[in-house]
């Protein structure tokens, strides 16, 4: 069903997986000047994913999980430009191997559109609950017995999140220790990663709750309070839970509290230590 | 302050140590006092086990004392006769277990190691828009006091607080009701979702509702946000009936609209039937002719979906259209709980044993019987006669009989008419 330049297209199939394990290489071999081509394309597909990945913002995290989410997100995106062009025999064959998907031939057509497959619900569901837009919201599928209906396309789209999830996991799995051989490949990397995401910085996350960084949501409850404006209990829920999440003291959450018309501060300390998870009923999840 | 009654926590549920408990009853008030000992008797007269679910050993249970209601929980048994022990030395109101399944169940939450969880679909009179509720619910604003009829608003009108003690009966029109939405939820379950009849189980809840169980291993492992998409197929939730192509097109210069048909699977299909039902009933007030409605009643519904009637009725544009096919979706989807069956900890109630809310039994009820299933007449757990002194009670009807209104006198009763009146806290035990 598939050929060496499937393998070559799709270098997350667990044949391509096999096929690498067959030829029985060591890691040092990579490192003999006959792979050099290969690693220099490893390099190339790299840089790739970071000068078209659109990543910004702060960066607290180590190398492999900098480099891997950009990567993941570009390889995911070249694997489905590819597969939406392959034809259904060899999608049926890629999504049960390699991804174990249940999933079934459909030849219908309802409406305007052609149905190519029915992918079990739970199959379905694990990668589509990631995409925002209505059309992969379950109410706006058609469901029969068990299996979704998508089109050629939309199962391509769904195999591109199975991609993007198997590569960061597996770069999850990367070895602390780098092979000394590879010492100037590796350098040449983080050079890289500084040129298109800039120097990684690492900063500790503040001990203490900061007023001027919590949700607008959160300071609004605060700040009515604060004004002596009458809180719903929903709200005050939300303000104690959230605070006590974030590590602020029982005390300091009680005495924020003080302000409200209402206040009782018995009631309000028990209510904080309930949200703590000190009293145990607070575990109750039922009627 | 509370880690030390943690620490009270009765050892008799434990998997180590089972021995009886010292009766905790003094302390409670008479009516509690009266209700758990009617409790004691009918579980030490259970005569066949409990109805467990698949893999026991793996759950969770909870017991809700009557005193101070305390929760027991994060207890595990292997045995269903170790549990029927647990319950008879506790007689806890209500038994709970959990949907989900543990490495080890008796751990605490975080440390359980979770395996999956059933899916499961609570049916609530609670969520429901009867309108008998104006007549058998009322609410009190714990704030101002304010009392009104029917369910409980959001927010106080008067006062704007949100925090209301409500005051619910349980009424044969919200049963039906009930048991409605149920039917309905079935349909979709085995139809849409695949869910073979035999990993189904449905329960009355001994209360205002019914529960649907699913034991699927493919369906166990899902996480909250695969049940979310669930349960939001079931209520129809945010359908966009232009997703499933309904839409007006152009043919060769002519605008003609197209959607669902009949027969197709999924809401497709139930929207297109939904849409027949309202036409044909509320047709003319929707703007149809009485010859139009004449038409669809007296055609057959397939013959009728044979034409292409979504651009047959005369000034019905696409937004009509469009209106009534969410419209349909209202009335095919099954009003769940959706909180319910998107919670992968959830402690649901253990069938057989008795709810605290009304002392009925909560059960498990055959596809087969559904129908036919009176929870007024197969719930009851009690047997005898009882005297109590009934504060205020509407009318109402058990094992086919009639009881009240009664308001501040003492009544003799059978056990189940006034244990239902004793758990609803509209009467107390003659002194």
């Amino acid at each position: 069903m598939l050929t060496r330049a499937d393998l070559a297209k799709y270098p997350f199939l667990s044949e391509a997986s096999e096929y690498v394990r067959e030829l029985g290489l060591s890691i040092d071999e990579l490192s003999t000047p006959e792979f050099g081509p290969v690693l220099d394309r490893a390099e190339k597909r790299l840089e790739e994913a970071l000068s078209k990945g659109r990543v910004s913002g702060d960066i607290t995290n180590e190398n492999a999980e900098i480099l891997s989410f950009p990567f993941a997100l570009a390889e995911a995106k070249r694997a489905y430009e590819l597969l939406r062009q392959e034809n259904p025999e060899k999608l049926e064959h890629i999504a049960s191997t390699t991804f174990a998907w249940k999933v079934k031939r459909l030849d219908i057509k309802l409406g305007r559109r052609f149905y190519d497959f029915g992918l079990s619900l739970p199959d379905f569901l694990h990668n589509a609950v990631h995409l925002r837009e209505p059309r992969w919201n379950l109410p706006n599928r058609v469901l029969d017995h068990g299996f979704v209906y998508v089109t050629r396309d939309e199962a391509a789209r769904l195999m591109e999140e199975e991609v993007r999830t198997k590569i960061l996991e597996r770069s999850s799995r990367t070895p602390d220790e780098v092979p000394k051989l590879f010492g100037s490949r590796v350098e040449r990397t983080r050079g890289l990663v500084v040129k298109w995401l800039g120097v990684p910085t690492k900063y500790e996350l503040p001990k203490v709750p900061q007023p001027e960084a919590m949700p607008p949501c959160v300071r609004h409850l605060i700040d009515s309070l604060d004004e002596g404006k009458n809180v719903q209990h929903m709200g005050r829920f939300t303000l104690a839970s959230f605070l006590l999440n974030i590590g602020a003291g029982e005390e300091d959450v009680v005495k924020l509290f003080k302000p409200a018309t209402d206040f009782s501060e018995r009631m309000t300390r028990y209510q904080v230590e309930h949200i703590g998870g000190k009293d145990p009923r607070s575990l109750l999840q039922t009627r | 302050m509370r880690s030390v009654k943690q620490s009270e926590t009765p050892s008799a549920t434990t998997k180590q140590n089972h021995e009886p408990l010292p009766t905790r009853a003094q302390s409670v008030n008479p009516t509690e006092q009266l209700i758990r000992r009617k409790f004691q008797e009918y579980y030490l007269s259970l005569a066949k086990e409990l109805f467990l679910p698949p893999h026991p050993e793996q759950r969770e249970y909870g017991f809700l004392l009557f005193k101070e209601k305390f929760m027991v929980r994060h207890r595990a048994f292997r045995d269903p006769s170790i549990l029927l022990g647990a319950i008879r030395d506790l007689v806890p109101a209500h038994v709970y277990f959990s949907t989900a399944y543990y490495q080890e169940p008796t751990a605490a939450m975080e440390a359980k190691g979770w395996k999956g969880a059933d899916l499961v679909f609570d049916i609530d009179a609670d969520h429901l828009d009867t309108p008998c509720k104006s007549s058998h619910d009322s609410w009190k604003c714990k704030g101002c006091g304010t009392v009104g009829r029917g369910g409980a608003p959001k927010l106080c009108p008067k006062c704007k607080n949100d925090r209301m003690e409500e005051q619910t009966w349980l009424c044969d029109q919200c049963l039906r009701q009930a048991k409605e939405e149920t039917n309905k939820l079935l349909e979709i379950l085995y139809s849409d979702l695949g869910v073979q009849p035999s990993d189904l189980r449905i329960f009355f809840s001994g209360h205002r509702g019914y529960h649907v169980h699913v034991y699927s291993t493919q369906l166990q492992v899902m996480g909250e946000e695969e049940r979310r998409e669930i349960a939001s197929y079931v209520i129809g939730q945010e359908l966009d009936p232009q997703l499933h192509e309904l839409d007006e097109v152009n043919l060769e210069g002519i605008k003609v609209i197209e959607g669902p048909q009949l027969g197709q699977p999924g809401w497709r299909g139930r929207m297109a039937a939904g849409i027949y039902d309202i036409l044909g009933e509320e047709g003319e007030r929707l703007g149809l002719s009485p010859a139009q409605v004449k038409t669809i009643k007296t055609q057959d519904r397939d013959e009728f979906f044979k034409r292409p009637f979504w651009s047959s009725v005369k000034g019905f544009g696409l937004s009509t259209w469009k209106t009534l096919s969410l419209k349909a979706v209202d009335r095919r989807s099954a009003k769940i709980d959706t909180v319910v069956t998107t919670d992968v900890h959830r402690l649901i109630r253990l069938p057989g044993t008795l709810n605290g809310h009304t002392g009925l039994m909560t059960m498990q009820v055959s596809r087969e019987r559904l129908d036919e299933f009176d929870p007024f007449r197969d719930s009851l757990a009690f047997h005898g006669e009882m005297r109590v002194r009934v504060k205020d009670s509407p009318r109402f009807q058990l094992a086919e009989r009639q009881f009240g209104p009664y308001s501040n006198e003492e009544v003799e009763l059978p056990s189940y008419a006034a244990m239902l009146l004793l758990c609803k806290r509209r009467a107390e035990p003659v002194s």
